[in-house]
């Protein structure tokens, strides 16, 4: 009797802030309720709430000069391309011979010409990637001369510039097999290398990367970056057998086989042409410029380009968007009751213009799903993917002609357009004073000229991941609650969390034990993906049973046990935020509803039971990996085979995602089992 | 004996490791952190007989009883040797397991009333980081009346009078403190010359050490929020300001000695929190000595508030501030605010552990004052 007036005594005590935290948690179903819905509206919300890009940074002043491309560098190009064809047609040994004739061609219009060579390093796994640097040793066994590819850098020094900063135009073509649409990019690189030997106003110095892409596009250009970010004492072609050189003692010219550099790297752009037609009535411009890990270059780059595109070249800019989704239903439907909310709002009051029609919306979440699912991956979708590692701003342009044809006159046309487009571009680059850093890293595209910048789409993570951390508080409180009601003298009842909190920790030690088993497994000769992949289940579930039997959790209370769980989900999905937004945003979907739902069955009713059980089998990965790719109705290969390709992509390309998978994902699914199946 | 052998089997382990990485000149710092996990050990059983005592010459035999069941140094020790933050100080070969070191012998050397090592270690810690010189106001405590008791009132109620030993503060000792002390830090500055001879003597020395501290000139980022403000702070108020943030930290000294003089220890660890709090160049390995001694006191905190909360909030902070970091340095997509940010919750989490360790302290001393009188109910 005498402690209950004296605890309303204390009542009023609570600062405002603990009151109403304490409001907050005692309302935790509808909180979880009201911010998850709101969450979910929020991220279908994000079509209409895209902004217009703009060019942030002034210096840029893309379009302010006229393009100065001649018929004479044209032409040049023409000569060139004609050369590349008729040599691809008749010699043997091309992966010799093209790197010679490029660098023939860059020396004759004035570049400083130098070969870079450089060996096919596989793909490696490194699960912790992420925080260290590229290992720089090379595995030098069973080298032959076949083995090597060469890239052919060119450089303009600028007569401007003091030859501390560089722009980069890189054209991956591959020697064994040259195709009519790599020889029109270095036609275009070509074109342009030819004006800018001659203009005055450079003021960073230009290098004409000709990667052999034989063992893939990314790799030489990788290699190249490492190379020139290495410092390498002694010069670089004595780590070379002198028999692998291209002998340049035919052609007189000065080709260096040291690597030259230029200053470091304001921007890259990687000019292709795609070899599909395209069926609309312009000729077309692709973007890609997802780079590893989710990374964007600066915004104000894609920015330029496309505005160049299109006022300048009349060419229509297009981003990657997942075309499946176009004809889909119900996000027509979610677009028509946007449309007619965006009407009644602007009958109201016709200021308010946040309406857009359904084609518009369906179009704009097709390139945001496409554009979520390319960072969530983490592979970066081109070449340009490789100088994001070191900090410079690149995107691929791709240009898809609307019929491709070999006629001389569509193919000048479309070297004086790509040529003038690339031209601009590099002209306003030239004129930044510092790096890229006026506009946004973070952002996520709906079209080529609308964006969605982290400030908004942050705001449908946030609410979707709020209900965690306040339904943890809520469990934790009322369990606290009931320990003070039923036994009284029992001391620490504030620190019971701790053996929950074990138990957690071993589950996630667990985690990181799993995605550390594929290293050991590649150990294993001759072995098949459905194998690997059945090795790694069976490993990973003995491994769990282990731990589990050798350090047994005291059989904690189930609600302390989901407090614990639901705090570090939301720990790790918060740093997932920052790593890789898309990762986090997309496992938000998936473990949220899976964590706030997840209850005992014998404490919990049948529904909830049954909806339980559906949501753990769908956040499973593996599961997830097959209900995505039916419902967006991607071809289905032998699906064991294609999931263990899939991971393997992710650890190959150091991708985050993987370790997000690993040590939040899958710890949290067994622990969201581990409650399901508590005896209470 | 569970806590010795868990002790030997990370000593092995980390040993096998370590002595494989690094060398062993380096092996000093690795040495330093189990050095000073056996004196915290020390320290918490000295701690643990001295409270047991006092609670039953108060006659509170429930909190005795609890007392006897967790072995504090134990705790503790193992607390600072597991934690994340130490052996990632130990790899990283950074020497604040040293300063740690010498913390900890000075409380240690205080705590069984050895004069002169209490002395030294104050003294070379100070030497070495400035920060440890507050210590001095716990370290006289604990040398002049004794160990953690409670408060001295509750001795002097009249049902307790026969248990009640009147301890006097002894000032002998305090003056041979201060007298140890003085020939220490003589002892200090005279080999520092000698080896100083050659280049500008101590006037550069102070000049460069404590002077680096106290005019943060590096503002290099660190887990700190100091670097931050004085990077934005104009000039002509850059003085003003180190003055405020120097002062912040004394500001709350006398206060707080005053509250907590009955227990010098934890008065210690809070002084010891604070300045890792506030000082100029904070590292985590400042953040690893106090979350050790936070589990001296693992019996009287057995009620403190939002200890789920804080361990959630370290956690999480801790590993968002390596990810803010490599985005804003490495990746170049992030700025420094996302790194500053991080650091002002490091920052919000500490200051709310201490003012809960604090405050449950408090309460603890208020439920002994219920719990010895037998007429008042007992509250939980």
């Amino acid at each position: 009797m005498a402690s209950t007036p004296e605890t309303e005594g204390q009542k009023p005590k609570h600062r405002p802030i603990v009151r109403i935290g304490i409001f907050i948690i005692a309302h935790s179903f509808i909180v979880s309720v009201v911010c998850c819905t709101a969450g979910v509206l929020a991220l279908l919300l994000l079509p209409v709430l895209a902004k217009k890009t703009y060019v942030s940074e002034n210096a840029l002043m893309p379009g302010s000069a006229i393009p100065m491309i001649t018929d004479q560098d044209v032409s040049g190009a023409n000569n060139f391309i004609n050369e590349l064809t008729s040599l691809n047609s008749k010699s043997q040994s091309l992966n010799i011979e093209i790197p010679r004739l490029i660098a023939l061609h860059m020396a004759n219009l004035g570049g400083e010409v130098s070969y870079h060579m450089f060996q096919n390093q596989p793909n490696k796994f490194h699960p912790l990637h992420f925080f260290t640097s590229t290992d720089t040793e090379a595995n030098n066994v069973n080298q032959t001369c076949e083995s090597y590819a060469t890239n052919t850098v060119g450089i303009i020094r600028a007569p401007r510039g003091d030859g501390k900063e560089s722009i980069v135009l890189v054209t991956p073509y591959n020697p064994v097999n040259l195709s009519p649409n790599e020889t029109l990019s270095l036609g275009i690189a070509y074109s342009v290398f030819s004006l800018l030997t001659q203009v005055s106003w450079l003021a960073k110095d230009i290098i004409w990367l000709a990667a052999d892409s034989q063992h893939g596009q990314y790799n030489s250009v990788a290699a190249w970056l490492k190379d020139y970010h290495t410092p390498s004492f002694g010069g670089f072609g004595k780590l070379h057998d002198d028999e692998c050189h291209i002998s340049n003692d035919i052609i007189e010219m000065e080709v260096s086989d040291t690597l030259r550099r230029a200053g470091t790297m304001a921007a890259a752009l990687v000019i292709k042409v795609a070899n599909t037609g395209e069926a609309g009535e312009q000729d077309a411009l692709n973007i890609y410029a997802e780079a590893s890990n989710g990374q964007m270059p600066n915004l104000d780059l894609i920015n330029v380009v496309s505005y160049l595109a299109v006022h300048g070249q009349g060419l229509r800019v297009q981003v990657d968007k997942l075309v499946s989704l176009l004809d889909s239903t119900w996000l027509k439907f979610i677009g028509e009751v946007f449309e007619t909310v965006g009407k009644i709002a602007r009958s109201v009051n016709p200021q308010w213009k946040f309406g857009i029609s359904v084609k518009e919306y369906v179009e704009g979440s097709a390139t945001l799903v496409s554009s979520l699912y390319n960072q969530a991956l983490g592979v970066p979708t081109g070449s340009h993917g490789a100088f994001r590692d070191y900090q410079v701003d690149a995107i691929t342009m791709e240009i898809s002609p609307k019929l491709f044809s070999n006629s001389k006159g569509r193919q000048t046309e479309l070297l004086f357009r790509g040529g003038r487009l690339v031209e601009g571009v590099i002209r306003s680059v030239n004129n930044l004073l510092e790096k890229f850093h006026q506009s946004f890293f973070l952002y996520l595209l709906t079209s080529s000229n609308k964006f969605v910048s982290v400030g908004v789409y942050m705001i449908a993570f946030l609410l979707l991941v709020a209900p965690l951390p306040v339904l943890a508080a809520s469990l934790f409180s009322d369990t606290i609650k009931s320990y003070v009601k039923s036994e009284k003298n029992q001391p620490f009842k504030s620190w019971r969390w701790l053996y929950p909190t074990k138990t957690v920790f071993l589950v996630h030690l667990w985690g990181a034990i799993i995605s550390l088993l594929p290293y050991f497994i590649y150990q294993i000769p001759d072995s098949q993906p459905t194998s690997r992949l059945l090795i790694w289940a069976s490993l990973s579930l003995f491994i769990l049973i282990v731990l589990g039997s050798f350090f047994r959790a005291r059989s904690a209370e189930w609600a302390l046990l989901k407090s614990v769980t639901v705090s570090s989900a939301f720990i790790g999905l918060c740093l997932m935020s920052v790593i890789n937004f898309a990762t986090a945003e997309i496992g938000a979907l998936l473990l949220v509803p899976m964590c706030l739902m997840t209850k005992p069955w014998r404490v919990a009713g049948k529904v909830q039971s049954a909806l339980n059980l559906v949501l753990v089998i769908i956040g499973f990965p593996g599961a997830t990996f097959f209900v995505v790719k039916s419902v967006l109705g991607f071809e289905n290969g032998s699906s064991l085979v294609e999931f263990w390709y899939w991971v393997e992509s992710l650890w190959a390309w150091n991708s985050a995602t993987y370790i997000y998978i690993c040590m939040v994902h899958l710890p949290c699914w067994i622990l969201c089992i581990y409650i399901l199946l508590h005896p209470c | 004996m569970l806590a010795q052998c868990t002790m030997d089997l990370l000593f092995y382990y980390r040993s096998l490791g370590l002595s494989l990485v690094i060398e062993v000149k380096d092996k000093a710092i690795f040495y330093a952190d189990f050095i000073t996990a056996i004196l915290i050990r020390a320290i918490g059983q000295l701690l643990q007989v001295a409270d047991i005592q006092s609670l039953k010459s108060l006659g509170a035999s429930k909190f005795s009883k609890t007392s006897e069941n967790f072995p504090a140094g134990d705790i503790a020790a193992l607390v600072y040797l597991w934690n994340p933050l130490t052996i990632i100080t130990c790899l990283g070969y950074s020497t604040s397991p040293i300063e740690n070191l010498m913390i900890v012998l000075s409380l240690y050397g205080a705590c069984r009333r050895l004069v002169p090592l209490a002395a030294f270690g104050l003294v070379m810690a100070s030497h070495l980081s400035l920060y440890p010189v507050i210590l001095i106001i716990p370290l006289v405590l604990l040398i002049g009346s004794g160990l953690d008791t409670p408060p001295r009132k509750l001795f002097l109620q009249p049902n307790h009078g026969d248990g009640y030993k009147k301890t006097n503060f002894s000032w002998r000792r305090v003056v041979l403190f201060f007298l140890w002390a003085s020939v220490w830090a003589l002892y200090v500055l005279v080999l520092c010359s000698i080896s100083l001879k050659e280049y500008s003597g101590l006037g550069e020395m102070f000049k460069r050490t404590y002077g680096f501290i106290l005019s943060v000139e590096d503002l290099s980022p660190n887990i700190g929020v100091l670097w931050y403000f004085f990077a934005e702070v104009f000039d002509f108020f850059r003085d003003f300001f180190l003055i405020v943030f120097h002062i912040n930290i004394l500001f709350m000294v006398l206060p707080l000695a005053i509250r907590l003089h009955h227990r010098p220890c934890f008065l210690a660890f809070v002084y010891i929190a604070i300045s890792s709090i506030l000082k100029s160049y904070p590292s985590v390995g400042d953040s690893a000595l106090y979350l050790g001694l936070l589990g001296l006191f693992v019996n009287a905190l057995a009620d403190m508030q939002f200890s789920f909360f804080l361990f959630s909030g370290y956690l999480g902070t801790l590993l968002l501030s390596p990810v803010m970091h490599n985005l804003w340095i490495w990746r170049g997509t992030g700025n420094a605010n996302f790194y500053f940010a991080t650091a002002m919750a490091y920052a919000c989490f500490q200051i709310i552990l201490v003012v809960e360790s604090v405050s449950s302290m408090l309460n603890h001393d208020r439920a002994l004052k219920k719990g010895a009188t037998p007429v008042a109910k007992k509250i939980q």
